[in-house]
């Protein structure tokens, strides 16, 4: 299976089961369709693809712009293409199914947790998952004790699992800073005797940071993510104060120490686009002319009656500032005045392996979140649905129904996902979107995967830009 | 080659050979929380 675009002025093919990917000339780009068809009809003697080749093309072209090249230049351009095929850069087979299965099959092992720090919140953002900070009228905090039964679980049930990953989460985790440092404390204390080593993350809106607060989390933890919107406006907007005021004022300063004293580095200010900023590519670049060099902007994930929820119809105004994102960032980089953007971050050479690729995110295996009261659910997306309350720190996972049923979850598993070109790049999607949408984990959620497609072309294109 | 540039890439095959090991970051533990994103997750072996 091959993906073949155009983009930014590249003409791009992905050979989708080798991972590998082209930047082909016009010749090799409309050719290749020809040559796949009559590699699928099982002819792959260099001799007759080319006389194929020749044949279909002159006949093919004949409604479309005709390309302007000689018969010994496409005999030339179809032994390229055969090279690369012999060579298992073209047109390979997808011979993962059986292997993803039985590696999901495995034992599992829980190596991250998501701890719900805090389900109480300083801001009132309208599209909180917490509905606002309210938490369904059950605000909490999460107990040292607890805490600590929490991490004491996932050492106990990570097996050979060296690098465990922790994230302190909420509502906003600085409202129970106290908790999280003793966690920390507490974490660093198990690593030597069970040779362990704790990834710490803590995800904040910023209220409450301070010099002490950026000391600690700089010693200690590996990732901070930082709430902001983009433009004062749109931030203000959908992340106000209880009272109604904005918070843009108040953060942005801190957010920018913060980067500064992690030299840029292991940090990403977090946003959330809506329907209330479609030109979120104005955002992004705020961001970045904020000073800030890691950035993360995400569409929001809603219910379909909310009114800032991302609609179908809204696709093609979003794709379109994908690709207005990817020009400028590239634009960008060539003046040394360069970001990264998470969704644009690919890894070619060094990403994962087919296995991690294939077999989804670890929800509900590897992993869990953790309730301020200690229950435990598949992430953090389904706290609260007690459909998916799998157990509780203290007792384990008592639903094993629950943990065998995501441990399903594969790009095979999911019928849309099988002629997705982006399925080594999704991994399958996300889980919980794919229940809120359709009311199965199973599902795919086809806002998201349009998206997520695009995003991916983007990210190949600022790779072949590079060479 | 003359119309053809192929970017080094990981080989997704060789890759079925050693990998599994679980080592790497959880996708949602980087910054995303709502969209599953490995393709930029770093493989710990490749580190």
């Amino acid at each position: 299976m091959i993906h073949r675009y155009k983009n930014n002025g590249y003409n791009i093919v992905l050979d989708v089961n080798s991972g590998s990917v082209h930047v082909v000339d016009e010749l090799v780009y409309r050719i290749l369709p020809f040559v796949e068809d009559l590699m699928k009809e099982g002819r792959k003697d260099a001799g007759a693809v080319k006389e194929a080749v020749l044949d279909r093309i002159h006949s093919a072209w004949a409604g479309e712009e005709p390309v302007n090249a000689a018969d010994e230049e496409i005999s030339e351009a179809v032994e390229e293409i055969l090279e690369l095929e012999a060579e298992g850069l073209l047109f390979a087979p997808d011979i993962y199914e059986n292997y993803v299965y039985d590696f999901k099959k495995r034992r599992t092992v829980v190596k991250a947790l998501c701890l719900h720090i805090a389900h109480d919140c300083n801001l009132a953002c309208k599209y909180c998952f917490a509905e606002e900070g309210e938490y369904h009228g059950r605000r909490a905090l999460m107990s040292f004790e607890v805490g600590k039964k929490a991490l004491d679980f996932l050492v106990a049930n990570s097996g050979n699992r060296v690098n465990l990953e922790v994230d302190f989460f909420g509502g906003e985790p600085l409202m129970n800073w106290d908790v999280v440092k003793r966690l920390v404390e507490y974490g660093r204390s198990l690593e030597p005797a069970y040779n362990k080593k704790f990834r710490f993350t803590l995800t904040t809106n910023g209220v409450l940071l301070n010099e002490e607060i950026l000391e600690f989390a700089n010693k200690e933890m590996s990732n901070l993510v930082l709430s902001i919107d983009g433009r004062k406006q749109i931030h203000d907007r959908m992340r106000p104060f209880r009272g109604g005021q904005g918070s843009y004022d108040l953060i942005v300063p801190k957010f920018q120490r913060a980067a500064e004293s992690r030299e840029q580095l292991n940090y990403y200010v977090r946003g959330t686009f809506t329907r209330n900023n479609l030109d979120f590519s104005e955002d992004v670049l705020h961001l970045a002319d904020l000073g800030f060099k890691q950035i993360s902007v995400e569409p929001v994930v809603a219910p379909p009656e909310a009114d800032y929820s991302i609609r179908e119809e809204d696709l093609p105004k979003l794709k379109e500032e994908y690709d207005k994102l990817a020009a400028e960032m590239l634009r960008r980089k060539r003046e040394g005045n360069g970001f990264q953007f998470f969704h644009f971050m690919i890894d070619l050479e060094g990403g994962p392996c087919v296995a991690k690729r294939l077999s989804g995110c670890g929800s509900g295996t590897e992993y869990l979140a953790v309730t301020p009261w200690g229950d435990l659910y598949p992430c953090h997306q389904f706290v609260g649905n007690e459909k998916f309350l799998m157990g509780n720190v203290e007792e384990g996972i008592l639903r094993e129904d629950i943990r065998d049923q995501f441990k399903c979850c594969n790009v095979y598993a999911k019928e849309k996902c099988r002629d997705c070109f982006a399925r080594f790049y999704c991994s399958g999607g996300c889980a919980a979107n794919a229940y809120n949408f359709h009311g199965d984990v199973n599902a795919t959620y086809d806002v998201g995967c349009e998206l997520e497609r695009k995003r991916v072309e983007c990210a190949i294109m600022l790779k072949a830009a590079e060479m | 080659m003359k119309h053809i540039k192929t970017l080094v890439t990981r080989n997704l095959k060789e890759s079925m050979k050693k990998g599994g090991c679980g080592e790497c970051q959880t996708s949602c533990q980087s910054a995303c929380k709502t969209s599953c994103t490995v393709g930029n997750q770093r493989c710990e072996k490749a580190k």
